[in-house]
């Protein structure tokens, strides 16, 4: 069988030479069975060492190497090369800043991811109280789709609304969020949706939809921040009806909720 | 690439990292690739409701006036500019309808009460029968059939 | 403004969903009935029948829903596509203006109903 070449078109920058990204073309032999990431992983090893790019698991479960192929958020590693023509574009995810090449900048999404509080609240607490939380499989599987995100960021690049609203916290967050607060054992429905309805929270989504179209995982976060605008709607309609508690001061004791502190 | 930009503050984190940054994207193809396109024209096709929903007012306040202003008022409609105007806005919010009520089962919470959400297929094709079936009912009342 | 816009996001919202279910289900066959077969003389209208239809109760309840609903269903699609196209610079006048049309538009058909 002829050994097929193909062309990968990649951004390239460097933060100490280049004012914005160029890209550079690299023509390489590639096998049938390649992903986009084992081309990549052919130039830094064969061509350009140079190359700067994440990955890590090679298995669609670490999140680590999303980028734009052919101007579509693609996880690198599960993108069949196959599925493109001679010339393939492979550029870091749009909507981040760059760091170098096809690295981007995560710090931003770290600390939007954070603001959702997405951990259980007074877990510990119900569980001193009342013993074990229990959980049915009807209530497990109201939020166990929204739980398999893996942070890989691709949502974000295809959002529309993340381009125009820096407050936005965007898909993968406020799924999280959802996903919180559809947990019957999470005792934070309320501040979470507090922080869920205030500037840049569920309410900014537009509902394109393209956050679902690009999820590697199925995690449908389009669906999550829908139907979180709808409780937000019905919680905010319940306080004229229903007397609420005041939203739980954080204490020494929510902190310890946070995972990896208690 | 998109001839748009994104805002140079877009996923930017409050602190700056130790080196410089180049400027992100906005999303790649936006809003000529397939779903961004249906995207914008959902948006745009519900946006003339402001201006159907107008003249529907128009319509109602002219009942109330009598007649006469009913009439002069549907005479103006036949002018080909509102004839033109009004065939687009039946066809693009006929699809807007149909549209909407594809992206409507998953805004729904998986129970409702009791319930499980019904499938996503069944309820998409009984909103749309739906909407065929009140459009056609609406139609037969002002026609006076019914 | 962007604030208080901020704060009536839920009824804002519920307004939009409803709008668009409403404008989803009953303005086209509006649209084609009233803008198109009625004007070219495909269909001849019984305006006293129209009228007293419009009049009953529940005519008046859906004249004004589908009056009302659609349009803010329409301000807050319009004010979206400006935020997608970098618009968030005037969002605050922007919205507020959209909506306020919405308002009145509302207001107006309450009287419009009010009046058959």
């Amino acid at each position: 069988m002829a050994e097929q070449k193909k062309t990968l078109v990649v951004t390239r920058f460097d933060p100490d030479r280049d004012q914005t990204p160029t890209t550079r073309e690299y023509e390489i032999p590639v096998e049938a069975d390649w992903k986009v990431l084992d081309a990549l992983n052919y130039i830094k090893a064969q061509v350009d060492p140079t190359l700067s790019h994440r990955w890590s698991c090679r298995m669609a479960v670490c999140g680590s190497c999303g980028m734009n192929v052919n101007g579509e958020p693609k996880l690198t590693c599960k993108q069949p090369l196959s599925a493109y023509g001679e010339r393939v574009e492979v550029a870091p995810l749009a909507n981040f800043p760059v760091i170098r090449d096809l690295v981007v900048e995560m710090d931003g999404f770290m600390e939007r991811l954070k603001q959702v509080k997405p951990w259980i609240i007074e877990a510990k607490e119900e569980a001193k109280r009342e013993g074990t939380n229990r959980q049915s499989h009807a209530e497990l599987m109201d939020f166990k789709q929204f739980s398999m995100c893996i942070n890989c960021m691709l949502c974000y690049a295809a959002c529309p609304v993340v381009a125009n609203e820096p407050d936005y916290l965007g898909p993968a967050a406020l799924a999280l969020g959802h996903r919180y607060n559809q947990d019957t054992r999470d005792h934070g429905g309320v501040e979470r949706n507090q922080i869920l309805r205030d500037d840049g929270g569920v309410f900014s989504c537009s509902y394109a939809n393209e956050c679902s179209e690009v999820c590697p995982k199925g995690v449908d976060p389009a669906g999550a921040i829908q139907q979180a605008k709808l409780n937000n709607v019905l919680d905010w309609a319940k306080r004229f009806v229903v007397p609420r508690r005041k939203p739980r001061a954080p204490t020494a004791a929510a902190q310890s909720d946070e995972p990896g502190r208690g | 690439m998109s001839t748009l930009r994104a805002r140079l503050d877009a996923m930017r984190p409050s602190q700056a990292g130790p080196t410089r940054t180049a400027d992100p994207r906005p999303p790649d193809h936006f809003p000529s690739r397939g779903n961004y396109r249906s995207y914008l024209m959902f948006g745009l096709g519900s946006s003339l409701m402001l201006l159907v929903s107008a003249n529907l007012l128009r319509v109602v306040k002219s009942l109330g006036d009598g007649e006469r202003a009913f009439d002069a008022l549907l005479e103006s409609f036949a002018h080909p500019l509102y004839l033109g105007f009004h065939l687009l806005a039946f066809v693009w919010l006929s699809w807007v309808a149909l549209h909407f009520f594809a992206l409507f089962p998953k805004t729904q919470p998986f129970r409702i009460g009791p319930f499980k959400r019904p499938p996503d297929a069944l309820l998409v094709t009984g909103l749309r029968a739906l909407f065929l079936l009140s459009t056609l009912l609406v139609t037969a009342l002002l026609l006076g059939v019914l | 403004m962007r604030a208080l816009m901020l704060k009536l996001e839920p009824i804002i919202w519920g307004l939009f969903g409803g709008g668009m279910f409403v404008g989803a289900l009953l303005l086209p066959a509006f649209v084609l009935v009233l803008g198109v077969l009625a004007p070219l003389g495909v269909v001849t209208l019984d305006t006293g029948a129209l009228f007293a239809l419009a009049r009953h109760p529940l005519g008046r309840l859906v004249c004004l829903v589908t009056i009302a609903l659609p349009l803010w269903a329409g301000a807050h699609q319009l004010r979206h596509i400006f935020l997608d196209f970098g618009g968030l610079r005037y969002d605050g006048f922007l919205g507020a203006l959209l909506y306020l049309l919405a308002l009145l538009g509302s207001a107006l058909g309450i009287v419009a109903v009010w009046n058959l």
